[in-house]
């Protein structure tokens, strides 16, 4: 886990959330724009995959091995399953799903990171 | 966007619309309730086993009202509305009982202190699953034209 790296995922997130809450309050249905900005944001969390792997790899592993394994490979499952979900949804409720999907992940990033260093916790 | 559900043209399903997120939010729960509670039971089982097997349990009935709420129909709805009540029982009783005896559960379960640990979500999300399910009858018994089942 790299510090810069979780707390770039954990803003780009936040503000995503923030733009897909608004277009549930203008009523608007899921856009080209929240799909690529969603796809933006997988791509930051398999970077977070691929680093954790090498550090891992590496001989720098957190105490819970398994289960920082385990939230990580959920963490990343979470933004194409909630874009799906979102885009089979033609109403403003489609952005509410991914709205709730990037609410999410900044609580999974700070978990992720308290597994990875506990004395954060 | 027209919504299809509201000019009556075809009957309303229960996962759409606010049902979606209520679904996505149960889906996401489910599996992280799940995954836990199977790391736990396949790693330290002996420390809490109590505990342990109540998340997992947990786990499959928010797994079973996941897939209730996802899914149109008479038996589907029930089956929502009994794994919902079920999960709000389960939070208020495991929630009192870890509050005033905590040596009970050594370890937290996603129950204890009525979901303290998971942002109060698993206190909230059967009140809400059941509202909605309320809502879905209403609206389907409307459309159908019959008494509420």
């Amino acid at each position: 886990m790299v510090e810069a790296l979780t707390t770039t995922i954990e803003i780009a997130s936040l503000l995503l959330a923030g733009w897909c809450l608004v277009s549930t309050v203008r009523d608007r249905s899921m856009g080209v724009g929240h799909l690529v900005a969603m796809a933006l944001l997988e791509l930051l969390l398999i970077g977070q995959v691929v680093v954790s792997t090498v550090l891992m790899v590496g001989g720098e592993r957190p105490e819970e091995t398994i289960t920082f394994i385990a939230y990580l490979a959920t963490v990343v499952l979470i933004p194409p399953a909630c874009a799906l979900w979102g885009l089979l949804e033609r109403s403003r409720w489609g952005p509410a799903v991914i709205a709730f999907a990037c609410l999410i992940l900044p609580v999974m990033m700070v978990r992720l990171d308290q597994i990875w260093n506990p004395a954060l916790a | 966007m027209p919504e299809p559900s509201a000019s009556g043209a075809t009957p309303p399903a229960s996962r759409s619309g606010p049902g979606r997120v209520l679904v996505a939010v149960y889906a996401i729960f489910a599996l992280a309730a799940t995954a836990r509670a199977a790391v736990q039971i396949a790693t330290r089982f002996e420390e809490a086993p109590l505990a342990y097997l109540l998340s997992a349990l947990a786990g499959l009935i928010y797994i079973v009202a996941t897939v209730g709420i996802a899914r149109a129909g008479r038996t589907s709805h029930r089956v929502a509305v009994v794994a919902c009540a079920v999960e709000l029982a389960g939070v208020l009783a495991v929630g009192t009982a870890s509050v005033f005896e905590p040596a009970l559960f050594p370890d937290d379960t996603v129950w204890s202190r009525f979901g303290s640990g998971y942002l109060f979500i698993p206190l909230v999300l059967p009140v809400l699953g059941l509202l909605w399910l309320g809502h879905v009858n209403r609206r389907e018994s409307r459309w159908a034209g019959q008494p509420p089942r």
